[in-house]
C-alpha cells in the first residue's frame, strides 16, 4: 500500500515541479486574474445596481478566485495534449506504475497545482474582507476548492485525451474554458441572472462547478446568502466524481492503442 | 532454457494495416536477442506490445510467465525500455529527467542521485545535465533515454535501435554497457536496421518484414541457412573446361558456378569445409592456381535473402 501511495506521490511531484517550469505563464495568468479582479472592479462598481450588488470589489473577489483556481488547475490539460502529439505518453504508459496510479496521479497533480495557485487568492480574500471564517466554514472552503480543482483538472485531461487533433484539442479546451467563465455567476449575482435570462439558461450557470464554488466562497465570506450551504456541497461533490471518473478513464482509454 | 518472453500468435492492427501478424517467438532468460527488420517491419510494434504500451489485437505476449494481455501491472515491473525516438519534453533538464524515472523505478532519493551521476558519467552526459532537453544535441538525446534503461537494470532490458544518431566510439561504449546489462542478469532485446551492432551482440538474430517472423537463428546459422551463400573465388594461368566445371560442381555440390575467363566463382553452402577439396581438384585437374578466397555471406546478405530486399539497381 506505501509503494502504491509512493507511486502516485512521484508522478504528482513531477507534474508539480513541472508547474514551476512555466514562469511566464503564470507571471501571466497572475497578472490576467488580478487584472480581472481589479478592472472589473473598477469599471463596474459604480455602475452596477446597489439593490443587488453593495461592492462589486467584494463581490467579485471570490469568483475570480475560483476562476483562478480552475485555470491553474485547467492548465494541466495543455501539458497532457503535448505529451500526447509528441509520444511522450509511450514513455509513461511503459513505466512500472498501474495505469490507475498513472491517471490518479496526474489528476492530482493538477489539482495540486490549482490549490497552490490558490493560496494568493485566498489570503487576498482575507485581506479584502478582513475577517477570519470559522472553522467550519475554512474546512468547507478547502474542500470546495479541493473538489473544484480535482473537477478541472479531470475535464481537462478528458479533452486533451478525447480529441487526438492537437488543433481541435487547444479549440475545445478554449471554448470549455470560455463555457466555464462566461456561463457563470462570477460577474453577475444569481438573483439577476434569474430575473434577467430564461430560466434553463439560470439553471445551467448555477449549476456551473465554477458558480458553485464562487457561491460557496461568497457564503463563506458573507458577501452572499446561500439557502442551503449542504446542497451545493453535494452538487460539488457529484461534480467532482463525474470529472474525475471522466478524466481517468479517458485518460487511460485513449493513451492506450 | 526459460523464456523470458513468449510470443504466442501475437496480431497488431491500426485501422486496415496489420504491423504484426501472427507472430510466435520464444526469447530465452539471460540471452541477447537481435531484432532486425526494415521500417516498418513491426519490430517496434511487437516491442510497444511487449513493454504493454500497446494492446494486442489477438494472440498474447508473456513476460516471465506474465500475460501482457491480464498482468499488464506485473509486466512492467520487469521490462525497462530505451525508444526509438527519446521521450523527453523539451523544458525538462536530463539530470530531472533521470532522477524522476530513478525514483519511479524505485530507488530511493539518495541512491538515485548516486546511480544516475554514475550512469551520465559513463555514458558522457553528465556535463549536460542542467541543459534543456531540446538544446542537446541528437546523440545526448539518444544517451539520456538509453541511461533511462542503464540506471533501471530491469530484468528485461529493450532497446529500440540503440546507436542510431550516435558516433563510433559511443557506439563501442554503449555496446560494453548493453553486455554487462546482461552479464548482470538482464534479458536483452536489441531492434536495429544495423548488421553489425546486431552481430556483435546478438545470441540469436530474428528477422522481421511486413510484421512476420522470416528467420530465426545464431548470426552463424543464419548465414550458413543462405543455398549458396559463401563464395569461393578462384583465379586460374589458362583456360577452364567446361567439363571441369561440372565436375566440380557435382563433387562439391554447388549451387552455381559462374565462369569469367580465367576467373571462377563457386556458390557453396559451408564454404570453409569445401575449399581445401576445391584446390585438390584444381591441382589434380593440372590448372595453375594464382589466386583463392572465399567470401561469407555477411548479415547484410542474410537480411536480403530473407526480406527478398533489393538494393535499387540491383537486378540480381
Amino acid at each position: 500500500m506505501r509503494s502504491y501511495a509512493r507511486g502516485i506521490q512521484i508522478v504528482v511531484m513531477r507534474d508539480l515541479d513541472r508547474f514551476w517550469k512555466y514562469k511566464w505563464w503564470l507571471a501571466g495568468l497572475i497578472t490576467m486574474n488580478l487584472t480581472d479582479l481589479f478592472i472589473f472592479a473598477l469599471i463596474f462598481n459604480g455602475i452596477v445596481n446597489r439593490a443587488y450588488i453593495d461592492n462589486y470589489l467584494l463581490f467579485i473577489a471570490p469568483g475570480i478566485t475560483a476562476i483562478a483556481t480552475f485555470a491553474s488547475a485547467f492548465s494541466i490539460g495543455r501539458e497532457v495534449g503535448v505529451e500526447v502529439r509528441r509520444g511522450y505518453t509511450q514513455y509513461l504508459l511503459s513505466l512500472p506504475l498501474t495505469r490507475f496510479q498513472l491517471s490518479i496521479g496526474r489528476i492530482l497533480g493538477g489539482a495540486l497545482r490549482g490549490l497552490i495557485y490558490q493560496i494568493p487568492f485566498i489570503a487576498l480574500l482575507l485581506i479584502l474582507y478582513w475577517s477570519i471564517p470559522s472553522i467550519e466554514k475554512f474546512s468547507i472552503m478547502i474542500a470546495t476548492s479541493v473538489m473544484l480543482t480535482i473537477s478541472m483538472s479531470s475535464l481537462s485531461i478528458t479533452i486533451s485525451t478525447a480529441v487526438r487533433s492537437f488543433d481541435l484539442q487547444a479549440t475545445m479546451r478554449s471554448f470549455t474554458y470560455f463555457v466555464l467563465f462566461f456561463f457563470s455567476n462570477v460577474f453577475y449575482p444569481d438573483a439577476l441572472i434569474r430575473k434577467y435570462f430564461p430560466e434553463i439558461l439560470y439553471i445551467i450557470i448555477s449549476n456551473n462547478p465554477v458558480s458553485i464554488a464562487t457561491s460557496i466562497y461568497r457564503w463563506i465570506f458573507g458577501v452572499m446568502p446561500v439557502e442551503d450551504p449542504l446542497i451545493l456541497v453535494i452538487k460539488m461533490i457529484i461534480w467532482c466524481l463525474v470529472f474525475f471518473i471522466l478524466g481517468s478513464f479517458f485518460y487511460l482509454r485513449n493513451l492506450m492503442a | 532454457m526459460e523464456p523470458a518472453v513468449e510470443i504466442v500468435d501475437l496480431v497488431k492492427r491500426f485501422g486496415n494495416t496489420i504491423a504484426v501478424d501472427k507472430l510466435n517467438l520464444s526469447i530465452y532468460d539471460g540471452e541477447i536477442f537481435g531484432l532486425l527488420g526494415p521500417n516498418g517491419s513491426g519490430k517496434s510494434t511487437t516491442l510497444l506490445i511487449i513493454s504493454t504500451v500497446y494492446k494486442p489485437t489477438s494472440g498474447d505476449v508473456y513476460v516471465y510467465g506474465k500475460s501482457v494481455v491480464k498482468n499488464s501491472d506485473e509486466v512492467r515491473k520487469y521490462v525497462g525500455i530505451a525508444f526509438q525516438e527519446p521521450k523527453a519534453l523539451w523544458v525538462d533538464k536530463p539530470y530531472e529527467i533521470l532522477l524522476w524515472h530513478a525514483m519511479v523505478v524505485g530507488y530511493s532519493m539518495s541512491d538515485a542521485r548516486k546511480v544516475v551521476r554514475q550512469v551520465m558519467e559513463d555514458l558522457g552526459v553528465w556535463e549536460y545535465r542542467n541543459k534543456m532537453f531540446s538544446e542537446l544535441s541528437g546523440g545526448n538525446k539518444k544517451k539520456v533515454e538509453l541511461a533511462k534503461v542503464f540506471i533501471q537494470k530491469p530484468r528485461l532490458a529493450i532497446f529500440d535501435e540503440p546507436t542510431a544518431q550516435l558516433d563510433v566510439i559511443t557506439k563501442h561504449q554503449v555496446w560494453n554497457m548493453i553486455e554487462d546489462l546482461r552479464r548482470n542478469g538482464s534479458t536483452i532485446i536489441v531492434a536495429t536496421n544495423e548488421m553489425s551492432e546486431a552481430e556483435r551482440l546478438s545470441d540469436r538474430i530474428g528477422i522481421m518484414y511486413r510484421g512476420k517472423l522470416r528467420a530465426l537463428g545464431t548470426p552463424e546459422e543464419l548465414k550458413d541457412g543462405i543455398p549458396g551463400g559463401d563464395i569461393i573465388e578462384i583465379i586460374v594461368d589458362g583456360p577452364v573446361r567446361e567439363s571441369f566445371v561440372e565436375a566440380i560442381k557435382n563433387d562439391i555440390d554447388a549451387v552455381r558456378i559462374d565462369l569469367k575467363d580465367a576467373v571462377i566463382r563457386i556458390y557453396v553452402n559451408k564454404g570453409e569445409e569445401k575449399i581445401a577439396r576445391v584446390v585438390d581438384m584444381f591441382s589434380r585437374g593440372g590448372l595453375k592456381v594464382r589466386q583463392i578466397s572465399l567470401k561469407e555471406p555477411t548479415l547484410d546478405d542474410v537480411f536480403f535473402y530473407y526480406t527478398g530486399a533489393k538494393l535499387a539497381g540491383d537486378n540480381n
